[in-house]
Parts: structure tokens; C-alpha cells; sequence
């Protein structure tokens, strides 16, 4: 039996070594230099809390240094919009080379999204580290500022988009293929007649399949997707992005002004239409092996908006998942941004063109883009919905996500903050969106 | 930011859609079911006395066992599984000149809950399993029939399965699980066993897998059985080589050989399995 013994010893020894594995992973993300490192921890993971929950943090003191260091730690907590609402401080000290966790228990806060700020101080060394947590994100109400004609409006839009003929175009690009997948660059006709393009892969292992129709971000062009076996895979490029540029090329810094203090020419109405153009391509193409009946829409950013526009404006599209929806809630956007000390996008490119020209006031901005904030849509939706969010975001305010998705009309719908993401979600986010359309389309 | 996502998803297909013999910790996801019959085969001729000392058997003599099994799993949320495993026997033990017996009928019926305690990324599982074990047969004069020990028994146990570390593979997964089992007897038995698993793809649609399983049954009867299903005091060492092909996203078939090179007190055995895994 002594052999045996070996062969268990080998076996648990290949399970501990799988464990700590993942440990170190978790260390990796979170490597810091300085004389003294901070690393605050909410108590909830996704750094979300109840509202009569007590706000808590540890707080991990790590001395990088081989003296004693002796200092202040203080946070100061304010409102997403820059509102004081409280602070304190407390002396430290840490032996060389030494750890310390502090507990941080603060009182209860109303429903919204807060930064948190912790400072260091030591003698010599200062460290600031940026957090923001939220209080019960689900509650978030926001005002819908939709216009009276707004229904009108895209009704009469979607008539002039179905006027235009579409003229599909599949090629099928063979020095593109794999032999486990075939692409086609597909090309058709949207609404203004415009010529837009975009990339279908469709794996060759199997008839039929439900389909991953992404939309791109802001002027993002999207390639072909050749990792998903499961999925045919639609990235279609919007007038402006990737492969469409041909026929219309705006570029990064025009692109959300092109048109803007017209709401009828102004460029998202036509974007919006493409990505529903899209959908009438998909449902036109069974014959590629598109399972007409799981149709998954996605996008980040500008791409999260547009997602959720193409599920609000076309029951065909069965399940939704956005990360980062960008130019959600856009009135609570503008009052956000405004106390940002440094400007960032998309405000930062809407002041620039308002600094510009003088004459287009917010009431002008708003007469344009009350027709294309997200949030007007977000309560025809009516699939399953699954959104990330990053609450560093700064691009895409976590409050203004969180309204946008109070506002969705689906009983269906999930969300998940990763608490140290700015712009983007993390690993962890799309490994659960996987699992999750599994379950939405039943997929083994 | 594009890139790493296409990457991320790339490892969760690599990770999820990799199929996996049975139903090991990985959840199975909600309101999915995953059913697995299997064919079983095992004969032993010889046996291991309790040094560890192979022992030949009477000329003649044999006990063959042919068993399939139907496992059933469904996914009652996202963490939590419901799991059943119905088995039926058919044995022959051949006595040389003193004849054979043969009995047939159902085994013990294995049902409980599973529960994913914590994933890592969603690569890494870690779930435990709670079972109950009732046997589908009746004693005959109080005596144990063939088919298992007649007693109605508890199972616990802790699984732990993923992806291979990249440190080790850059695909493939791993499975491992630790059980204690309970049969409510004077004579118990008590068992504990170990087993774990590594998966390798070898195309897109083949693999090769290995279990190894440690087994240890403790009880206050030492007496020999020859059959596994009746057997209480005893421990063997199995390793098992699989291979398994793919042939859709649903279906799936495993073909595995083994091999006991060691053991106390049990047979010198060998066998097979074929399993069929649809997942629904």
C-alpha cells in the first residue's frame, strides 16, 4: 500500500496546487508600489450596499519600507456630483515591512453612488486611492425627458427605413475562413440609402445556430469575431466605423456632433436604423444557418446604447446585454460631468463644440438628444436583459447606467458593478455573460 | 478592451464547452438537465489479500458483474443541481465446480442536492454534494442479496473542478472529488474515497481523460466478498484511461478502461464503461 499512499499524496498535491494558483491571480491585479500601499476593500464585493446597511471597508496597510512609518489615513466621502457629505481621519502606524487592516464601518447612506476617496499621509509620501460604492442602485429613479412626438417620431423613422431596399450583399471571404469557420463580409443599404457593412461567421461545425449580434462602439470598427464556437457571430459596422467608412467617415471627434442641432439629420438616426437594419439581415439569412429565433444583441459604450436600442425598437432581438451604456440618462450625465475636474467624453466633446457656438444652449442640446437618450427606450424592452458597469466609470456615470436600467420594461434583467473598473468590465463579467445566455437560449 | 473580452470568451468556451465525463462539480446550469447511461462491465479472477498480496483464485472461479447505470441531472438555479442515479446488476459469480450465481435487479438508488459554494472566475468550482442512498431491492431471510448491501445509507461529498492552470496546460480541465459514504448497519461500512480526474482535448472533438480513485471502506466485518456492491471492508487503488468523442454540442460518448493494481481484501479487478452525456 505504500505505493498507493505515494499516488494520494501526488493527487492532493495536484488539488493544492490548483488552489493557490487562483490566489495569485487575485494578488496579481492588486500589486501596488509606494512606501506605504493602500488597498480598500468593500465588504461586499461588488461594492454595493443596503440602505440601512453600515458602508464598510478594510482597509489593508502594507510598508513597502524597512522603517517604521507613522501617518494619517483619511477618506472623504461625496455625492457622484461632488456634494460633501462627510470625512474623517485617524493616525497609523506600521512596523517595518509590516501589514495592517483597519476597519472602516460608516453610517448609512440615501440610494445613489458615492466616491470615496482614502488618503495616505506620511512625512514624506502621500497616496490617494479612488473608490465609489453604491446604495441600493436598484432605486435609482430618473426622470424620462421624452418628447411628446418621441414615439411619432421613430415611427416615422423606421417607415422611412423600410422604404430603402435593402440590396443585401454576401461574400463569402474564403482567404478570411478557417476550417472551422466561414466568413462573409455582408453589405446593405440603410436608412438614407446609405451603404453600411459588417462580418457574419458562421462555425461549420453544425446547421444551425443562435446568433451574437454585436453593434460597435464609438466609432470602433469591429473585425471579424472568430472566437466563438457556439454563436454566429454578426459585428455589424454602423455608418462611420470599421469598414462603412468608405461611404461615410466622420471620424472620433466629429462623429457625436455631426448634425447635432438638427434632431431630424442628426448622425444617430441614421445609426440607430443600421443597427436595426442589421436585424432585418440576420432574419432575412436563415438559409446561412441563423437560428432566427436567438438573436442576442450586444455592445459596450456606445455600443451598450445601441444595443438596447435595437431590443427596444425590434421584438426580434431575444436577449440583451450591455456593458457601459453611453449616453445613458443624459440630463443626470451633464449635471455628473459637470463636477468632473477634468473633462472627460462625451461632455467633454458637447462643451467643446457649445464653447464653439455660443447660440446652442443645453435647452438646444436637450431639444436634440431627447430623442436619442437610451433611457426614452429603456422601457419598450421587453427581453432579458444582463448589464455591467464599471463604478469608476466617469464615461458612463454609474448612476446613469443604473437609471437607464431601472427604466427597462423587462421584469428579466440582471446587473453586476465591478467595483474598479473605469471604463470596462472585467473578466469575471463576461465569464457570468456566458453562463448567462447559456441559460437564456438553453444552450448545453 | 475588444481583444480581452474575444479572449475571455475564447477560455469560457474553452472551459464550458469542453465536455466533461459525468456530471463531476461543475454546476450544470439552471433549468438545463444532463443525462448519462452507462455500460459498465468488471471481472476479477484473483484477489488481494489484507497485505496487500495477490491471492489466485480457485480454478474456474470468477465474479463478472455487467451494470448500467442512468444518472440524471438537473439545474434547479444556478448553483444548486439536482442529482439522481439509478443503477441495475446483472452478476454472475461462477463457484468452479459448485455452479454459478447470478443475480440481476436494481442497485442502490443514489439522489441528492449539489451546491456550487464558490466559483473562481468561472473557471474554478468548488460545490458539495449531499446524498441519500436507498436501496431498490429487499434483503432476502434479513441476508443481504447481491445487488449491495440492503441498507439504506448517506453520502457527502466535496468537488472541486476547473480549467487546467495555465501553468500546467492551456486547455483541458480537472475534476476532483472527496467523499464520505454511510451505510446506517451495525457493521457499516463507513467509506471514503478520492478520486480525481484530468481531461486533456486532444482535437476538437476527441479527448483523453484519467481517473484515479483511492477507496477505503472501513467496517467491523473483515470477511472477503468478491462482489464490490457487497463487499465492507476493503480498499483498492483504480486508475482509469478514457477517451472520449464529441459528437455534438449535446451529445457526447466516453469509452474507459481500468485496472486495480492494488488493494486490501478486494478482487484483482478489470473492467470498462461506455457512457453516453446528453445534456439538454
Amino acid at each position: 500500500m505504500r505505493t498507493k499512499s505515494y499516488l494520494v499524496f501526488f493527487t492532493i498535491v495536484f488539488i493544492m496546487a490548483s488552489a493557490p494558483k487562483v490566489w495569485a491571480f487575485q494578488q496579481e491585479e492588486t500589486a501596488e508600489t509606494g512606501n506605504v500601499t493602500l488597498k480598500p476593500v468593500p465588504d461586499n464585493k461588488e461594492g454595493i450596499f443596503a440602505q440601512r446597511e453600515k458602508i464598510g471597508y478594510a482597509l489593508r496597510l502594507h510598508n513597502n519600507t524597512g522603517e517604521v512609518q507613522k501617518g494619517t489615513i483619511a477618506y472623504s466621502i461625496t455625492t457622484d456630483d461632488g456634494k460633501k457629505v462627510e470625512d474623517d481621519s485617524s493616525k497609523f502606524s506600521l512596523k517595518s515591512y509590516g501589514s495592517k487592516s483597519l476597519i472602516l464601518k460608516i453610517k448609512p447612506k440615501p440610494v445613489g453612488f458615492y466616491h470615496i476617496n482614502f488618503r495616505v499621509n506620511l512625512p514624506d509620501y502621500d497616496d490617494t486611492v479612488r473608490n465609489v460604492f453604491g446604495v441600493d442602485p436598484q432605486k435609482i429613479t430618473s426622470q424620462l425627458h421624452k418628447p411628446a412626438d418621441f414615439d411619432a417620431f421613430w415611427t416615422r423613422t423606421r417607415e422611412d427605413l423600410e422604404k430603402v431596399v435593402p440590396q443585401y450583399r454576401v461574400l463569402e471571404r474564403k482567404d478570411l475562413s478557417t476550417d472551422e469557420k466561414r466568413v462573409y463580409s455582408v453589405e446593405m443599404h440603410s436608412y438614407g440609402d446609405i451603404v453600411i457593412r459588417g462580418w457574419l461567421v458562421v462555425p461549420t461545425d453544425g446547421k444551425r445556430f443562435p446568433v451574437h449580434y454585436r453593434v460597435p462602439g464609438y466609432v470602433v470598427g469591429l473585425k471579424p469575431n472568430m472566437d466563438n464556437d457556439d454563436f454566429i457571430t454578426f459585428d455589424l459596422n454602423v455608418r462611420g466605423n470599421g469598414n462603412s467608412t468608405d461611404v461615410m467617415e466622420i471620424g472620433t471627434d466629429n462623429y457625436c456632433l455631426f448634425n447635432i442641432e438638427n434632431k431630424d439629420k442628426y448622425i444617430y438616426r441614421g445609426v440607430y436604423m443600421d443597427c436595426l437594419r442589421g436585424v432585418d439581415f440576420l432574419m432575412s439569412h436563415a438559409s446561412l444557418g441563423i437560428d432566427i429565433n436567438k438573436i442576442f444583441v450586444e455592445g459596450g459604450s456606445q455600443g451598450g446604447a445601441l444595443a438596447l436600442i435595437t431590443a427596444a425598437l425590434d421584438k426580434r432581438v431575444k436577449v440583451l446585454t450591455l456593458q457601459v451604456p453611453l449616453y445613458a440618462d443624459i440630463h443626470n450625465d451633464l449635471l455628473v460631468s459637470s463636477s468632473y475636474q477634468t473633462q472627460v467624453f462625451p461632455f467633454k466633446t458637447f462643451r467643446k463644440y457649445q464653447e464653439k457656438h455660443p447660440a446652442f444652449t443645453w435647452d438646444k442640446f436637450f431639444a436634440t438628444w431627447d430623442y436619442y437618450d437610451p433611457q426614452n427606450f429603456a422601457p419598450m424592452v421587453q427581453c432579458p436583459v444582463l448589464m455591467g458597469i464599471g463604478l469608476l466609470d466617469q464615461f458612463c456615470p454609474p448612476r446613469c447606467s443604473m437609471a437607464l436600467f431601472n427604466h427597462i420594461g423587462s421584469k428579466n434583467k440582471e446587473f453586476v458593478c465591478v467595483p474598479n473598473s473605469t471604463h470596462e468590465v472585467n473578466f469575471d463579467y463576461f465569464m457570468f455573460q456566458n453562463v448567462w445566455l447559456r441559460e437564456k437560449f438553453r444552450i448545453p | 478592451m475588444q481583444k480581452t473580452r474575444l479572449f475571455i470568451i475564447f477560455l469560457a468556451l474553452i472551459v464550458l464547452a469542453t465536455p466533461v465525463k459525468t456530471f463531476a462539480g461543475f454546476p450544470i446550469g439552471k433549468y438545463r438537465d444532463i443525462v448519462v447511461p452507462s455500460f459498465n462491465y468488471y471481472r476479477q479472477t484473483d484477489r488481494f489479500d489484507g497485505n496487500d498480496k495477490v491471492i489466485k483464485g480457485p480454478p474456474g472461479t470468477s465474479f463478472t458483474s455487467y451494470s448500467s447505470t442512468l444518472f440524471i441531472g438537473y439545474g434547479i438555479t444556478r448553483r444548486l443541481d439536482l442529482i439522481m442515479n439509478v443503477p441495475f446488476l446483472y452478476q454472475v459469480n461462477n463457484l468452479g465446480q459448485n455452479g454459478k450465481i447470478v443475480d440481476q435487479g436494481p442497485g442502490d438508488f443514489v439522489g441528492g442536492l449539489s451546491y456550487n459554494l464558490v466559483n473562481w472566475g468561472y473557471t474554478k468550482f468548488l460545490s458539495v454534494q449531499a446524498s441519500a442512498i436507498v436501496p431498490l431491492y429487499s434483503k432476502i431471510n434479513g441476508e443481504n442479496t447481491a445487488l449491495g448491501l440492503g441498507d439504506y445509507g448517506t453520502e457527502v461529498k466535496l468537488m472541486f473542478c476547473g480549467s487546467l492552470p495555465k501553468l500546467i496546460a492551456d486547455k483541458g480541465y480537472f475534476n476532483t472529488e472527496l467523499t464520505y459514504r454511510r451505510y446506517f448497519d451495525t457493521q457499516g461500512p463507513d467509506q471514503v474515497s478520492f478520486m480525481a480526474t484530468v481531461g486533456y482535448p486532444v482535437t476538437k472533438h476527441n479527448q483523453v481523460s484519467v481517473d484515479l480513485t483511492f477507496y477505503r471502506s472501513y467496517s467491523s466485518n473483515k470477511a472477503f466478498d468478491p462482489n464490490i456492491f457487497t463487499a465492507r471492508d476493503y480498499a483498492f487503488f483504480k486508475p482509469q484511461l478514457n477517451v472520449g468523442h464529441q459528437f455534438s454540442r449535446r451529445a457526447s460518448l466516453f469509452i474507459g478502461g481500468y485496472y486495480v493494481p492494488f488493494g486490501l481484501n478486494t478482487g484483482v479487478g478489470y473492467g470498462g464503461s461506455v457512457l453516453f452525456v446528453f445534456k439538454l
